[in-house]
């Protein structure tokens, strides 16, 4: 049988009524835990797993895809309507899905989001499914020196892309920089900046920091600002649905999401927020309303959703075809396998091809249930903004906490909390963005370890960094995109240029 | 028959947890003492011996962060359990920490798993004795690609080095976060060697690409095609184990208890099933003779952290 | 933006300075941190200590910049602030942090959503802290129960559900 022929009969299989319904109970499940801020994926799976171990392999299977995906997905949610990222790859989704959420548009972003996470997942699981082995082999060519060029392109686009002040933009993504030194070093064992705290060995958590810069310094900053009534949240404003300008507006992000977020989350090193980044700064490029950008423009929220669900498929290539576990929440998956006795490795699909296709089924299934369950139910989650400012803030602390406490019930934890808070509402009172601080502490270590792994390996041989095409092309790409605002402007272009990176925030 | 065991689902999921063990994995979800602790919640909650057990993940530094507010918060307590092992014993060297094995109750050994040393398959390097001669040669030209710094893999080249007679300080390892992260620089040509646990690269040498060196076995294990590092003229013997601990301060009489249950949880089918399709080897040891071996290995971890430079 | 004064302009801006001399001292420290740092560099050259000294040194450099531009008054505006309620947020969070492994879940968390609430305009906390501890109960409720959560429980968890 072909590889189509064995997907369409995982699929047969899999639309037993019955099937479906586990699979809406896992959706339903892991989005609940899912929705918590600093509770990602790989934590709510590990949580659920349990559930599953009380029904048959095919229903286990089908709903441990489902947790999954509902995990990935509750994320964005609250990312969109509380400005409370459930977790790092749903950071620059809160950007501009808030900003949305906030002039009445809340209902769109939540579709887009969805449709987007949707089709991305449709695409990247299609791609797992017929090219996991060429695109392995692919990622497998990834070394550290190419990682350190994808980092730093990541770096020159995301930090193009913030803020009006280069002296506050640069001295926000320091601060992140600096905060990404805290803890042990991976590479020698010693410890940085801990100052003899045991919570700081581990160095600081994103979601934590994400968390208390987005929800926390905004509510302090909310409830600061002098008058009140001036700053109104309509929860509702024009369509709930999507209008066709939306529609026009989303498809190509979604579609260059997918494209950029799947090969990321295929290469052992990639990470999905490197993915959201990536798209995130494409979709600004390439806008026709690049001005709407920081105000809420649609393609910020489409593009980098469909990224980081893209990339969740694509961490599922190294696993299924090598065994490689590539991310927490792989890792996690791989354990989930191994109790439907699924051994995975490089001789999987030709060993065990019937589960390995009833899983892509699974997948795509919940996939579709997460659209059915979500669509719906936009409309009542976009009303969560006309609840009264005392109730809606109380109850977005309360949720903000939970999350901190429910990965880590600590003292400790929840002081660095309240401290970004803090900080954070210092920077938003002197006009610092917030964005940077965020991807200094998620790109800093990154690209700090993979320098020093590529130097090790090269025996501190710097051209090794340009010993490969892909890396002199990435490398190259950052260049340009640091090098070509900085021409423009000399030849007296400033104008489009800084219409180009006009962001307030 | 679905409809019995969603029914039994929803069941499952109304009735209240009664009082049980809590067990405490000291990483994040996915690792290997997440593992454990959540196979031993399985066998205690299905056997019987404690239906309400709960795992909760305290995660950082080598499992020393977990370590430290466990013995803080269960002392004199017998129904609070942490899961450990062989890299928690170099963890609390290398990171100061002040709490260590002596202040919780070790209770046993449970599983374990020897070191495996891999090169990729397009390697030119053909057995073990052609990777120590080029260690040898230029110990800086030979990157190992393993575990976190100061982990089981690290020690274990320092080891391997030390007895092929090459200094300890000069190798060049490369220590990666993850198994997964390790697997992808080998099998991608990046490094020279790896080193980590077999299991980890079981299913990529029956594959063919990886070529499985040596094990760090005293004996060889069945089913495994390679000699023992013993045999490749390297003294070397290292188990990468996991143990069981609870609470300091608990009286002779708890400690039984705790003991007895795990035992009990040990001697079960139900574990032993889990073991085999994990591919865990089962190699439990309690009482004075996991004591005197938990002693013995500190000691020698401390001597080579010592020699690689990572503890002064 | 509010109608704060033109004349301030202009005119070097405390506020600022104090930002400016803060990101010396976080420079400084690292510096100070990574000079204790064996060197490990090992075959890469590039240890444990270069990349918090590259940092550190840029964050000097930042520091002289904000110095630079708060002396010449470049910073933008600032709406003004109404602290009362920033203090009430700060000391929910607060005290639930204190609280939370004594009292549970339910009270630290009721506790700080009261205070978040007063510092919206909900002035009645015989009201608001009897609401909070309810919700927060349901919560830890449903995610300890159903959803194999781990959350500190206290009195009032032990009251309702054995051994919490």
């Amino acid at each position: 049988m072909g590889a189509f022929d064995l997907l369409m009969n995982g699929l047969v299989t899999a639309a037993d009524p019955m099937l479906l319904l586990y699979a809406l109970i896992g959706v339903t499940l892991g989005t609940a835990v899912g929705v918590l801020p600093g509770i990602g994926p790989a934590l709510t799976v590990a949580l659920l797993l349990p559930v599953t171990f009380r029904m048959d392999p095919a229903g286990s299977l089908i709903m441990f895809a489902g947790i999954y995906y509902g995990g990935m997905y509750g994320g964005s949610t609250t990312s969109i309507l509380l400005n409370t990222p459930g977790e790092s790859a749903s950071i620059i989704t809160a950007l501009e899905g808030n900003k949305m959420a906030r002039k009445g548009r809340g209902g769109p972003a939540l579709a887009t989001a969805a449709i987007g996470s949707f089709i991305a997942g449709l695409i990247a699981t299609l791609l797992l499914a017929f090219f996991a082995p060429f695109i392995v082999k692919k990622a497998l060519a990834f070394g550290s020196p190419e990682y350190f060029a994808l980092m730093m392109l990541a770096f020159v686009t995301v930090s193009a892309a913030f803020g009006d002040s280069t002296l506050r933009g640069l001295t926000s993504l320091f601060l992140g920089l600096a905060l990404g030194c805290i803890g042990i070093d991976q590479l020698t064992g010693q410890t940085r900046l801990a100052f003899g705290q045991a919570e700081l060995l581990d160095g600081i958590e994103v979601t934590t920091l994400a968390v208390a810069m987005f929800a926390l310094g905004e509510a302090l900053a909310v409830a600061g600002t002098r008058n009140k009534a001036e700053e109104k949240v309509e929860a509702v404003k024009g369509s709930v649905w999507m209008t066709r300008q939306d529609w026009a507006r989303s498809w190509k992000p979604w579609l260059r999401g997918t494209l950029i977020g799947f090969p990321i989350g295929a290469m052992p090193a990639g990470g999905a927020e490197i993915g959201t980044f990536l798209s995130y700064s494409a979709e600004k490029k390439l806008s026709k309303h690049p001005e709407e950008f920081g105000h809420g423009a649609i393609e910020g929220v489409a593009g980098p959703e469909a990224a980081n669900n893209a990339s969740a498929a694509g961490t599922l290539v190294p696993l299924l075809t090598l065994g490689l576990p590539t991310s927490a929440t792989a890792a996690i998956m791989l354990a989930g396998f191994m109790q439907f006795g699924l051994q995975p490795g490089p001789l999987l699909f030709a060993t065990n091809p019937g589960l390995v296709w009833s899983l892509i089924a699974s997948l795509l299934i919940a996939n579709f249930m997460l659209l059915v369950l979500n669509l719906p139910l936009i409309g009542l989650w976009v009303r969560l903004l006309t609840i009264p400012k005392p109730w809606l803030y109380a109850g977005i602390l309360l949720f903000a906490t939970l999350g901190t406490i429910g990965a880590n019930p600590s003292t400790f934890e929840l002081g660095m909390l309240l401290g970004f808070g803090i900080l954070g509402y210092v920077m938003r009172l002197f006009g610092y963005p917030i964005a940077p601080i965020v991807v200094g502490l998620i790109l800093g270590p990154l690209a700090e370890i993979h320098l020093r792994r590529a130097l090790s390996i090269s025996q501190g041989d710097w051209t090794v960094l340009f010993h490969s095409y892909l890396s002199i092309g990435l490398l190259t790409a950052a260049a340009l995109a640091l090098i070509v605002p900085v021409i423009l402007r000399a030849r007296g272009k400033g104008q489009v240029l800084s219409q180009l990176a006009g962001d307030e925030d | 028959m679905k409809n019995f065991v969603l029914a039994g689902l929803l069941a499952g999921a109304m009735a209240l947890p009664a009082s049980a063990y809590t067990i405490i994995a000291p990483a994040n979800p996915g690792g290997g003492w997440d593992q454990t602790a959540r196979t031993m919640q399985t066998v205690l909650q299905e056997e019987g011996i404690s239906p309400g057990t709960q795992v909760q993940n305290v995660p950082g530094a080598g499992g020393t962060i977990g370590l430290a507010q466990f013995a803080a918060q269960n002392s004199g307590k017998d129904d609070a359990l942490i899961v450990g092992g062989y890299v928690m014993v170099g963890a609390i060297l290398t990171n100061n920490s002040p709490v260590s094995l002596k202040d919780v109750t070790p209770i046993a050994r449970l599983t374990g798993e020897y070191e495996a040393i891999v090169v990729p398959a397009a390697s030119p390097i053909q057995n073990m004795g052609e990777l120590v001669e080029k260690l040898k040669a230029d110990p800086g030209a030979v990157s190992w690609a393993g575990g976190s710094a100061g982990g089981t893999d690290h020690i274990a080249v320092g080891l391997i080095a030390k007895a092929a007679g090459v200094d300890p300080t000069k190798i060049n390892y490369i220590a990666y976060s993850g198994g997964g992260e390790a697997l992808a620089a080998i099998l991608g040509n990046q490094v020279t060697a790896g080193i980590s646990s077999l299991g980890e690269f079981e299913a990529q040498v029956q594959a063919g690409t990886l070529r499985l060196l040596a094990v760090s076995s005293p004996e060889r294990i069945e089913g495994v095609d390679a000699p023992t590092l013993k045999e490749a003229g390297v003294d070397v013997e290292l188990q990468n184990w996991r143990m069981v601990a609870a609470g300091p301060n608990l009286s002779p009489e708890q400690k039984a208890k705790v003991t007895a249950d795990v035992e009990k949880m040990v001697k079960s089918a139900n574990w032993q099933e889990q073991l085999k399709t994990k591919g865990w080897m089962d190699t439990y040891l309690a009482g004075d003779e996991f004591d005197k071996q938990l002693e013995a290995d500190t000691a020698a971890t401390a001597t080579v952290l010592k020699d690689i430079g990572l503890v002064k | 933006m509010t109608d704060h004064s033109e004349q301030n302009h202009r005119r070097p801006d405390v506020a600022a300075m104090v930002i400016a001399a803060g990101l010396a001292v976080i420079g400084g420290v690292m510096l100070w941190d990574s000079a204790r740092l064996a060197d490990l560099g090992g075959y890469s050259g590039i240890g444990p200590a270069s990349a918090p000294r590259v940092i550190g040194g840029g964050i000097i450099l930042l520091a002289i910049w904000t110095a630079f531009e708060a002396f010449r008054g470049d910073f933008p505006e600032r709406p003004k602030q109404d602290l009362g309620p920033v203090f009430w947020i700060i000391a929910g969070l607060a005290l639930q942090m204190m609280l939370l492994n004594y009292a549970g879940f339910s009270i630290a968390t009721g506790i700080m959503f009261a205070l978040t609430a007063r510092a919206f305009g909900k002035r009645n906390l015989a009201l608001t802290v009897p609401v909070g501890i309810a919700i927060s109960f349901v919560v830890w409720f449903i995610f300890t129960q159903y959803l194999m959560l781990h959350l500190p429980a206290g009195p009032l968890e032990h009251l309702f559900v054995k051994g919490a």
